[in-house]
């Protein structure tokens, strides 16, 4: 416990446990199903610089969390983020798993 | 790899929750038009345009602004159709930031008022040169004031959205009391409850997002 962190929120989902990941699938996760937000508007809101984005969207895409598709808006390029059924899934799951942490009478 | 500050994990649940309750809410207003674009200009449209109606055409022929008399139903035109430009400007500008079954969604609901106030102008304008002014006016303001209730309570419907449908069906009712008392007093009516619901949910709505 040298490092302040309680040993069982450590082994939740390790992809987005890290704290910029789950920012990002947070946000994504106000989407519905199949609904898809540009790059620009999630970094906008998320304040984080382009490159720390896709470096996340990246690790994000390779674990199936996140799809990331680039089309044209007229003959503007547009990338188009969306999170994936597993992405959700996993989201649930860490959600629920932080409450599970905060009220354990709960669960049981 | 180096890690950096963003991939250490927060500590506390707590911590974690509130900041995922901090991006969603994020998400959700960057995404979601201003309410107050959306529905301020057509709440100064009908609280400027009814209130010259009022003005000019009152209860029982009264006159308490002698303004020309084309002035007022032209100005209120024209003030729904800046409204409308606006509106649809914001809307347009907004779905391109999304892609998916939302977007085509507020496109459709766009459309939807575009088209359905197109029919309506065409059939009043065809019919309203048979009655006399006063009666003629309360077609068109009944009309248009009708229309815009249903449209916001299907907004509300389709959006899931109670304040839009609390906006359309108050809009509704207070057109119908208007309808039935009569002209004048319709104009009247309408621009201060009406112009003054828009006004209001616009303002609610954004708080709300806040």
């Amino acid at each position: 416990m040298s490092d302040g962190i309680d040993p069982q929120v450590t082994e939740l989902d390790p992809v987005i446990h890290a704290q910029a990941r789950l920012r990002v699938v947070s946000a994504l996760s106000v989407l519905r199903e199949d609904d898809r937000v540009t790059f620009p508007r999630l970094q906008d809101s998320l304040r984080m610089t382009a490159g720390n984005l896709s470096v996340h969207l990246r690790k994000l895409e390779d674990a199936g969390y996140v799809e990331v598709t680039k089309t044209h808006h007229g003959r503007t390029p547009t990338t188009l983020v969306r999170l994936t059924r597993r992405g959700r899934l996993a989201f649930d799951e860490y959600t629920a798993a932080l409450r599970a942490l905060l009220n354990p009478l709960e669960e049981s | 790899m180096a890690l950096t500050d963003d991939d250490l994990p927060l500590g506390d649940p707590a911590e974690s929750l509130a900041l995922i309750q901090r991006e969603r809410a994020n998400l959700v207003r960057d995404i979601t038009p201003d309410p107050r674009l959306m529905l301020w200009p057509w709440g100064f449209a009908w609280l400027i345009g009814f209130g010259a109606l009022f003005l000019r055409y009152g209860p029982n022929g009264h006159v308490t602004v002698d303004l020309p008399s084309f002035v007022p139903l032209n100005l209120l035109l024209l003030l729904i159709i800046a409204a409308g430009v606006v509106t649809g400007v914001v809307g347009t500008r907004h779905a391109r930031i999304l892609s998916g079954p939302t977007s085509r969604q507020g496109l459709y609901y766009g459309l939807t008022w575009a088209i359905s106030f197109a029919c309506m102008v065409t059939l009043f304008s065809l019919f309203a040169d048979d009655l006399p002014e006063e009666r003629s006016s309360l077609l068109w303001a009944g009309g248009m004031v009708a229309l815009a209730g249903a449209l916001h309570m299907a907004g509300g419907a389709l959006w899931n959205n109670r304040d839009l449908f609390y906006l359309g069906a108050w809009t509704s009712v207070i057109n119908l009391v208007g309808i039935v008392i009569g002209p004048g007093w319709h104009s009247l009516i309408v621009a201060v409850l009406g112009g003054g619901a828009l006004l209001l949910t616009g303002l609610i709505g954004w708080l709300r997002l806040r």
